[in-house]
């Protein structure tokens, strides 16, 4: 319908339009947001972020203002929690960070969706549905996987030296774990030994496209549930990548609520295109 | 297709001959000329050579499907890719060495000079040491003789290098060996057959 008044939509922007139209059919509501926070919010939360670089300025005021490197900090910080009831939004952003091997900032392209309430087992298996969806729609009929972990069982078994271990663990480094003396319970959830059965249930949805890997454990401050992260192949990063955030969530004030969330990064679609 | 990395020079040698024995093989790549890609079609397997700093960057980048680097470059660049087995050869040290009659003021700030800054800047600072890192692309034992710096961080093989120019290692900072790396996507679409390689590499 949009190609056809000639709007001359990029690729990516197309495959956003198609996530907005997912995401509204699953009950999510289009959340908008200024582009500015303060700068002192980032500040407070900077071990959430995944990056420490921010773009800053004064505004009219003199008051220290950032460009949003993140969305869900945002979004969480802006609405209300309503204890014993579920807020659910999507989101398409644009964002400012310095992307890895990158020396400088760039605007990038965001759409994702946050569910915060009560999660319940049939919730998280929505969510995970709708990544799937997503990578659908962004494969252009290459294969594609997602990548499931629960980031709770390495926080609860990480004891010592837990920057070095989280390095290994994202780099499926086994041999530096073991050089590291890491838990025996990590070592077998990464050489899948020791196949959680929580994943196991949600892989039997999936069971081609769902990989459990332990591998997509990040940020231990952020996430403190399932994680996962998507793939399409020949888009050499991940695309797609979320999981449930409670700790964030409280650490902002919120009491009651879970939530959960993903997003996914639309320049990196250019290689799937060409 | 599987796309492969190897790093130019002494240990992309030793590597290739781990791929060559696990019947990995490709037709002149060892002969001295200028060539540096080398295909094998019935392996469908393709086998490039880079400068060694740049095989996380292949490899990253998804140009290369796996790669073989040396334990220091992974250290020093943090490549975000899977580092999936230590092939166990090329093994060797970083070391921070100085001049046989240094002696360690730490009421200064210490020079350092170093081709590895990074690994260099994570060292002290676990140490809480502030140190003046000056950078240099070879020939590390000039900068102690010449006094550029009061120590340099390199990787020690033997020591022979460091004995004939008066210097000899302080501290050792980790054990460095070739490891095989892989791009993290890549991987999810090539595991069986990246899987199946490692397996040969590593039986030897």
């Amino acid at each position: 319908m949009l190609e056809k008044i000639n709007l001359q939509l990029r690729p990516e922007e197309i495959a956003a339009l198609n996530l907005r139209e997912l995401y509204g059919q699953y009950g999510y509501s289009f959340y908008r947001m200024s582009r500015f926070e303060e700068y002192d919010f980032y500040a407070d939360k900077k071990d959430f972020l995944t990056t420490g670089k921010i773009l800053t300025f004064t505004d009219i005021n003199g008051k220290l203002m950032a460009l949003r490197p993140d969305v869900t900090l945002s979004i969480i910080k802006h609405i209300k929690e309503i204890p014993g009831q579920v807020q659910k939004f999507f989101y398409d952003e644009k964002i400012y960070r310095v992307p890895k091997n990158a020396n400088n900032f760039r605007e990038l392209s965001q759409v994702g969706i946050e569910f915060i309430g009560a999660l319940d087992s049939k919730n998280i298996h929505e969510i995970i549905d709708l990544a799937i969806k997503s990578l659908q729609i962004l494969s252009n009929g290459r294969r594609y996987v997602l990548d499931i972990a629960d980031a709770g069982l390495i926080a609860k078994f990480i004891t010592h030296n837990k920057r070095a271990i989280m390095k290994c663990i994202s780099g499926k480094n086994i041999h530096g774990l073991r050089d590291l003396n890491a838990p025996d319970e990590i070592i077998k959830l990464m050489t899948g030994e020791n196949i959680p059965a929580e994943l196991e249930k949600i892989k039997t949805f999936y069971p081609d496209i769902i990989n459990i890997d332990f591998s997509a454990v990040t940020n231990l401050n952020y996430y403190n549930g399932i994680i996962f992260r998507g793939f399409i192949e020949g888009v050499p990063d991940s695309i797609l990548s979320g999981g449930q955030y409670d700790n964030l969530l409280h650490s902002m004030g919120y009491k009651y609520s879970q939530a959960m969330g993903f997003a996914v990064y639309l320049d990196s679609l250019e290689a799937v295109i060409n | 297709m599987i796309n492969i990395a190897l790093p130019k020079g002494r240990l992309g040698v030793r590597v290739y001959k781990l791929f060559e024995e696990a019947g990995y093989e490709f037709t002149g790549i060892l002969d001295n000329n200028r060539k540096l890609v080398f295909e094998n079609k019935n392996l469908d397997m393709r086998c490039f050579w880079v400068k060694p700093f740049d095989v996380p960057v292949y490899v990253e980048r998804g140009t290369a499907d796996i790669g073989c680097a040396g334990k220091d470059i992974l250290l020093e660049r943090s490549p975000d890719v899977y580092e999936l087995a230590d092939l166990k050869t090329g093994f060797c040290r970083m070391a921070v060495a100085a001049k046989n009659d240094f002696i360690d003021d730490e009421s200064k700030i210490l020079r350092v000079a170093t081709e590895f800054p990074n690994i260099a800047q994570n060292y002290y600072s676990s140490q809480g040491r502030e140190i003046d890192i000056i950078t240099l692309r070879g020939s590390l034992e000039l900068a102690p003789v010449l006094g550029l710096s009061d120590v340099i961080v390199d990787i020690v093989e033997t020591g022979t290098t460091l004995r004939e120019n008066n210097l000899h290692v302080i501290n050792y900072i980790a054990d460095l060996s070739a490891r095989l790396i892989a791009n993290k996507s890549a991987y999810k679409f090539k595991c069986a057959i990246i899987d199946e390689i490692i397996k040969k590499l590593c039986s030897n």
